[in-house]
């Protein structure tokens, strides 16, 4: 059996929450790749280094640890690369997403183990065991596929298939039957459905895009009246000094957004100036753009001075306040001694955290609880948010490719047959995702559509 | 009585379009070889019309004429009209297609099967098998002689309990004049093949001179048409081995003098007569038990599923040049006979139109053919082949494709030699044969060229080339037909090369970017470069096939891709006595369509519904273990 030629990539630790991801690299081009990627001199096998993640166009992803090993010395005996970044979806899916652009392929559940076996990495006794490995992983590929194509993402797709395969059949009718009495070819009517399932296609594949999911990030708008501890608290989420913390109140006049990533969720977190109940005219200004921020806001941080009373703060607001989107942060707790408890809560059921922006003390707590909000969030908003993987964008992206030449040979008339190859591609793509979509079903469409029959 | 000690090495069974090829191809190996049929007069008949080729089926004829078989050219010999289709698209979907003089076309094959040499023809009925525990060792028949045979290749078309239908009335047999296989299907189940029923139909046949054709469209054959046979290549003796140069027999004009065919259209008054007589169709009336196709079979079906379509398009045929018989296509339909007669006098142009035969439909068993391996041997009984319209299939030439492999196949097994199997990136035969042992089939199947994955790949002029390594391997062609067929190769591998290789003149770049700009760009002004003089001179079949390639050289090396990339898993046989079930980490569900299919190699395995990529990874990894090879072995 011959060595495979091509290279492969995929995700090695599981999609989630971990605070590390490592996506693994086997075959002949890790070499290249590595030297594309990383710059500087060759890496030494077997030793991780600390270095930058910059995509094909030189953006900066991430700073990973690399490790490079040497075939046969590797898990596959192929030449192979580890790449360990934070542990962040985000991160780990756009590091895929441009290996895959560099020209690997996204690998088949349990390939890995596979190209082991076959490059001669494990003894006989060992093969049943890595028969029971390939099938363990892919129940769980399989259990997280069927998952995500029960959802929206399977609705989507099983939508343009069949706009697809209606285009196709009236394609295929007009190549394999032209000597029945078929109605004249109606361009128009595949290049309607043609140009929705293109619309389809690229509104799917944006869901994956990296910074558009940073820019439709949750907003998350931090309110409270001045001095509360708003900008410190932002500060500390974000990990460094962005907003101006000052000890006068009313120093935040603009808003200060920072995009960060919890969990598998990114969040636009927004510093706004304070909601002082007796402003001065340049504060109302703030107070007065802080109102209208509340009003689009999809989650809610109130913090509240642990060691002041309780401020009151404008209708407007807290009529927006749930307790699915909104959580109040007594801060300065550290302030707190013990006879000197902090008011109560301003709505018994809001849920409350008591937190330390200058000590970070309750941290954990607040960012577990934002990632549940935002969980409950996420699955709220349905149809509108499908988080789809490399690989499904990968094979979208070369649906649409196919598509989009697709298109073209329609408007310029050009050979049908070659037309048809173009529509599979871009079906074979779509099987990549679904499974593979059968050419019965395409019959089925056709033998519907047209009157066909000796 | 035992006709033979010594056993024929194949025994076909029903001279059909499969049984006659599967009969010609075991012979031509040099195998001792016994054709038996019901009737020598009815060798070769078209039960339906009398036409060979169209869409992906002109393709396949022009394939076993690559492999030698006989069809192609007993359709250039007796044809009567020819018309290539598609014209006005590209190369890949062009589909040559013929009208045959149907009683010359009989005569010439019947011809052909008496001067083969090693091969026997008999007229006998075969009414049963003879089994040896779980091979099969000749068969039985109605003349109470029995003959034995290492290799059985079953080819009884529509006959197995057949039964045909015009409205209430009922007659048994396999088409009308002929008989009902009645026993034959009993021996079948005996050895534990599963039989179930599929039904097809055809139209009536009318007297030429009641009809009236100035109210009907001509339709003319091509001013130079496109013939099946390979000619470039033949040998002359295999192009004469009947006929002789210059000889005119009945019909036998080699495409000149064509025939008309002529275009009319049902009217209202044929929607009405239809609309208010469904009930009494046997199609309709639940008279039928068998599953017709999803295409409409009839004229009932085509009223029905499209109500709003007003009329449909009807073609007269002529069934040969030595007779007044049209063939009415389009009016397939199981109405009684008074029906049939008014519809047809609904039509313009058949007002006073003479029936000489009604319209029927036909019911049959068939053996489902997940049942055979890719060799088409059955899984259940040894040295027993099926090929053809039992097999599920319908239309002459998947008949004939299967019929030529089935026939090679056999003579294989009986000399321990590897079978032949056609992949599916190489032409026709290799997607009509893995459909039907892999997915099976519901209706009666028939090829389009949609089913092939690599469409562009299959133009016909290239049937020769795709197919030349098996023609050489299982020695079907002559070897100087075959030195012709590497020639050919070699040639259009240059001219290839020197196209993309050389500058054309008046700086268009290369001649392959001038041929593709002008052949397949948008912008129209380009014009096709003046090419060298040498290729102008090549033969036009040749010259075709390069500008083809080069024209179409994005499209086909993206399919030529596809197909490197499943090579790999291609190529991986799964031995044959494999436990699926005993597989530890295959699921449930693929064990068991594992087992059914048996696939023959990975790939295959691969096309099973229900088998995932995973289930793949682990048997790659148990075949590479227990061959106790690992890397790079
Ligand atoms: C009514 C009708 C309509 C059809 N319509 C169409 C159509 O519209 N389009 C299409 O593509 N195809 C059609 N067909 C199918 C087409 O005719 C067949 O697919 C093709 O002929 C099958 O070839 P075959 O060699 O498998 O079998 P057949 O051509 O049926 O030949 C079977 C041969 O076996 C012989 N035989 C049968 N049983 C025995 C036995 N027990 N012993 C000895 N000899 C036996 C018979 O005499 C016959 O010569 C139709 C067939 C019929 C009958
Ligand atoms: N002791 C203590 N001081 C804090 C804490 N959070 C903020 N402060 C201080 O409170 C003051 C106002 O903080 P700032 O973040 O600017 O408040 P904002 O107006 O709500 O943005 C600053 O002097 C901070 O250092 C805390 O948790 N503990
Ligand atoms: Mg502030």
């Amino acid at each position: 059996m011959s060595r495979p030629t091509d290279t492969i990539a995929a995700l090695a630790t599981p999609v989630g929450t971990s605070a590390i991801a490592v996506v693994r690299v086997s075959g002949p081009d890790c070499m290249e790749l590595a030297k594309a990627i990383f710059g500087g001199p060759p890496l030494p096998p077997r030793i991780a280094r600390h270095s930058d993640y910059r995509d094909v166009n030189g953006c900066l992803l991430d700073d990973v640890l690399v490790t490079f090993f040497h075939g046969p010395r590797s898990y596959t005996g192929e030449d192979s690369l580890e790449i360990a970044s934070h542990g962040n979806p985000f991160i780990a899916q756009s590091i895929l997403t441009d290996l895959l652009a560099r020209g690997c392929r996204a690998a088949e559940a349990g390939e890995f183990t596979r190209r082991a076996f076959l490059g001669g990495k494990m003894d006989l006794p060992q093969a049943e065991a890595v028969m029971d490995l390939i099938h363990a992983r892919s129940e769980r590929a399989l259990a997280a596929a069927n998952q995500q194509l029960r959802g929206s993402l399977g609705r989507h797709l099983g939508d343009l298939t069949e706009g697809l395969l209606l285009v196709l059949a009236r394609v295929e009718a007009y190549i394999d039957f032209p000597d029945e009495d078929l109605p004249a070819e109606d361009r128009r009517i595949v290049l309607d459905e043609l140009s929705r399932v293109l619309h389809g296609t690229s509104r799917l594949l944006a869901t994956h895009h990296y910074g558009e999911l940073l820019r439709d990030g949750i907003k998350t708008v931090i309110i409270g009246e001045p001095n509360a501890g708003k900008s410190s608290l932002l500060n500390r989420l974000v990990g460094r000094d962005r907003a101006l913390v000052s000890a006068e109140p009313g120093t935040t006049r603009d808003f200060i957004e920072e995009r960060i990533i919890l969990g598998p969720h990114c969040l636009r977190l927004i510093d706004t100036a304070g909601l002082n109940p007796t402003p001065a005219a340049l504060e109302r200004l703030g107070m007065d753009k802080t109102l209208e921020r509340a009003a689009e806001a999809d989650l809610f941080l109130w913090v509240l001075d642990a060691t002041r009373p309780l401020p009151t703060l404008p209708n407007s607001v807290t009529g927006r306040l749930t307790p699915s989107n909104t959580i109040v942060l007594f801060n300065k707790v550290d302030l707190l001694t013990p006879g000197n408890a902090h008011a109560p809560l301003p709505s018994p059921t809001l849920p409350t955290l008591q937190i330390s922006a200058l000590t970070g003390d309750g941290l954990t707590e607040l960012t577990d609880s934002v990632v549940r909000l935002a969980d409950a969030f996420r699955q709220g908003q349905g149809d509108e948010i499908i988080a789809i993987n490399s690989r499904h964008a990968d094979a979208l992206r070369r649906a649409r490719e196919c598509l989009e030449t697709a298109r073209q040979k329609v408007a310029e008339n050009g050979a049908v047959e070659l037309l048809a190859s173009d529509l599979r591609g871009a079906l074979d793509a779509f099987g990549e995702i679904a499974g593979k979509i059968d050419n019965e079903r395409m019959l089925d469409h056709l033998f519907k559509t047209f009157c066909i029959g000796k | 009585m035992i006709y033979n000690q010594a056993p024929f090495d194949v025994i076909v069974c029903g001279a059909g379009h499969a049984g006659c090829e599967a009969a010609l191809a075991a012979a031509r190996m040099g195998a001792s070889t016994l054709l038996l049929t019901g009737n020598i007069d009815t060798i070769a008949q078209m039960s339906c019309n009398p036409a060979i080729g169209g869409q992906a089926k002109g393709q396949m004829v022009r394939e076993i004429d690559a492999l030698g078989g006989e069809m192609a050219i007993n359709t250039d010999l007796t044809a009567i009209q020819f018309r290539l289709l598609n014209e006005s698209k590209g190369p890949a979907v062009q589909s040559p297609r013929a009208q045959c003089d149907k009683k010359a076309y009989q005569f010439r094959l019947k011809h052909t099967l008496e001067l083969q040499p090693n091969l026997q023809v008999f007229q006998a009925t075969v009414t049963g098998l003879v089994f040896t525990g779980q091979k099969v060792t000749g068969v039985r028949t109605n003349l109470d002689i029995e003959f034995s045979g290492t290799t059985v290749v079953v080819t009884t078309g529509t006959f197995l309990r057949g039964l045909m239908h015009i409205g209430q009335n009922k007659n048994e047999g396999g088409r009308m004049g002929d008989f009902s296989a009645k026993t034959l299907s009993a021996s079948f189940l005996e050895a534990g093949i599963e039989l179930r029923r599929l039904k097809t139909g055809t139209p009536p046949r009318l007297l030429g001179r009641s009809l009236d054709f100035s109210k009907m469209e001509e339709q003319r054959g091509d001013t130079s048409p496109t013939r099946f046979a390979f000619y470039d290549s033949r040998d002359p003796e295999d192009l004469f081995h009947v006929e002789h140069t210059g000889e005119q027999r009945i019909g036998w004009h080699h495409a000149t003098n064509q025939v008309s065919c002529w275009m009319t259209h049902t009217t209202a008054e044929t929607a009405r007569l239809v609309r208010e007589n469904l009930h009494k169709s046997a199609m309709y009336s639940g008279e039928i038990e068998g599953v017709g196709p999803r295409y409409c079979p009839s004229i009932e079906d085509k009223f029905v599923r499209f109500a709003d379509k007003p009329r449909h398009l009807l073609f007269l045929e002529p069934e040969g040049r030595s007779t007044n018989e049209y063939y009415v296509n389009g009016l397939s339909t199981s109405l009684p006979f008074d029906i049939q007669v008014k519809m047809v006098h609904s039509v313009p142009g058949l007002e006073k139109a003479q029936l000489l035969r009604p319209a029927y439909a036909v019911e049959y068993d068939f053996a489902p053919p997940t049942q055979l391996f890719p060799s088409l041997e059955s899984k259940k009984v040894e040295n027993l082949f099926f090929a053809g319209q039992i097999n599920g299939t319908s239309g002459y030439e998947e008949a004939a494709s299967q019929g030529l492999l089935a026939g090679v196949n056999a003579v294989n097994k009986v000399r321990g030699e590897p079978p032949l199997i056609i992949g599916r990136h190489e032409g026709y035969i290799g997607v009509l044969i893995d459909d039907l042992v892999t997915k099976g089939t519901n209706e009666p199947y028939r090829m389009f060229t949609s089913r092939a994955e690599y469409r562009l790949l299959f133009n016909h002029g290239s049937a020769e080339l795709r197919l030349l390594h098996h023609a050489k391997a299982h020695g079907l062609v002559s070897p100087s037909r075959l030195a012709r067929m590497e020639e050919s190769k070699r040639q259009i591998e240059h001219w290839i090369g020197f196209l993309e290789n050389h500058k054309a003149p008046a700086g268009q770049g290369t001649f392959g970017d001038a041929i593709r700009r002008a052949v397949t760009g948008t912008n129209s002004t380009h014009v096709m470069p003046v090419l060298p003089a040498e290729f102008i001179t090549q033969p036009e079949a040749l010259r075709q096939e390069v500008l083809y390639r080069v024209s179409h050289s994005g499209y086909l090396s993206r399919e030529q891709r596809q197909i490197d990339k499943l090579s790999e898993i291609e190529k991986i046989k799964i031995p044959p006595h494999i436990d699926f079930l005993q597989v530890r980490g295959l699921r449930k569900e693929s064990a068991l369509k594992l087992s059914e299919i048996r696939p023959y190699t990975l790939g295959q395995a691969s096309r099973i519904s229900g088998v995932n990529p995973a289930d793949i990874s682990v048997l790659m990894v148990l075949i590479e273990a227990s061959r106790g090879g690992r890397a790079d072995a």
